[in-house]
């Protein structure tokens, strides 16, 4: 196809094939955001060809790729994704790591100007324009644009409660979103989500990770900071400290001050209005009737 | 080396931000946040903090010091040069 609009998280994002471009094909884990709205957050025109970066071109940001294997983060390529900025211009050029061939492609962007176009080098006939790691990129910037946050946490719904569980790798987010599913809960995601204030009130969105994901939300009213613990215990924490603990588990790839001051600022105010606390817990159902008699 | 006489600036290389009586602040290092190496300000170091101002000389921050939390003057000193020394890496010693 030419083009098609997508609803991830609530942001509406139109892909549309330029003149030069391929025919658009979504991958199979969008099939279920596509969506009808006319109205879009962010257009991103797709080209075929390569992209020549200007020579005075500044690269602000550098992200290895990182394979886990046996617990342990491995840099397999020096570069993986990067961000240049030249002039009031900002670019990423990445790499494809889940495609064959040696694929390139360069997403030219901006915080202000809602209109994006992508170049995606070779001669493809056809392409899916959001492959990993585009799509979260994508969905990263627009929650810079909108002062929206993207966290590694689960989220779950649980009895009319919309709770996120958040930690990095191996402090238990998978676990305890099996735990709310077996006892009932609406699992949002299980490992990353978005979190938007909307009308004053925030709510977490889950994004099209797997091709079995379905968009789901829910509001949220509490955010725990997850921990493995030799019993089940609840800390409040308030301030400074809770918003420290909770940008340590956000994603962020910030690349000036004034971005830096602005995420600040969306977190702090977030910790202020959403209760956090330390959850330290054991594998087992009786977490759950723990966070529940807390309420 | 900071001495009582010692004029400090703010650093640029820190993001700051106030919530309550205290501080959070993030470590920034060739435009990139350091997430993992973010610092808390109590209420007496987001005292201090606030009192650094490119002006005021050590000296003065201890007499602040006293005045504000009525301790003595050793005291005083202890604390507002262990906090100079945590965190001298976002502090600018202007001179005197």
């Amino acid at each position: 196809m030419r083009s098609y609009n997508l609803n991830i998280a609530g942001y509406n994002i139109r892909l549309e094939s330029a003149e030069d471009g391929p025919d658009l094909v979504p991958g199979a884990r969008f099939q279920r955001n596509i969506s009808d709205t006319g109205d879009y957050d962010v257009i991103i025109r797709v080209h075929s060809g390569h992209f020549e970066l200007p020579e005075e071109i500044e690269r602000v940001f550098v992200a290895p790729y990182v394979i886990e294997i046996k617990g342990k983060k491995i840099n397999t390529r020096e570069n993986f994704w990067s961000v240049y900025r030249h002039q009031s211009g900002m670019f990423i050029g990445t790499n494809f790591p889940d495609y064959s061939a040696n694929k390139k492609a360069i997403l030219k962007f901006s915080l202000t100007v809602r209109q994006w176009d992508l170049w995606i080098e070779g001669n493809y006939g056809s392409a899916d324009p959001l492959e990993y790691p585009l799509d979260g990129l994508v969905l990263y910037y627009l929650t810079v644009i909108n002062g929206d946050i993207m966290i590694h946490a689960s989220g779950v719904n649980i009895a009319g409660h919309g709770y996120l569980f958040s930690g990095v790798s191996g402090k238990g987010k998978t676990t305890i979103a099996r735990l709310c599913d077996e006892a009932g809960a609406k699992v949002i995601h299980d490992d990353r989500l978005i979190i938007r204030k909307i009308n004053s009130k925030y709510h977490i969105f889950n994004t099209p990770v797997y091709k079995d994901d379905n968009p789901g939300e829910s509001h949220l009213d509490r955010i725990f900071l997850i921990e493995h613990g030799s019993e089940n215990k609840i800390v409040p924490l308030k301030g400074a400290s809770a918003v420290t603990l909770v940008i340590a588990n956000c994603i962020q790839h910030n690349y000036s001050p004034e971005m830096i001051a602005r995420f600040l600022g969306s977190v702090s105010i977030m910790c202020s209005l959403v209760p956090v606390a330390n959850l330290y817990f054991k594998p087992d159902r009786r977490v759950i009737d723990h966070i529940l008699e807390y309420e | 080396m900071v001495d009582l006489n010692s004029v400090l600036l703010h650093s640029d290389s820190i993001v700051t931000r106030k919530t309550g009586n205290e501080y959070v602040l993030v470590p920034v290092a060739n435009n990139i946040a350091d997430m993992n190496s973010v610092y808390t300000l109590s209420e007496t170091g987001a005292f201090i903090w606030e009192l650094i101002d490119g002006k005021k000389c050590v000296e003065d921050l201890i007499e602040a010091l006293i005045r504000e939390y009525d301790i003595d003057k050793e005291n005083a000193t202890a604390d507002v040069l262990s906090f100079l020394d945590e965190m001298d890496k976002y502090l600018i010693i202007k001179g005197i």
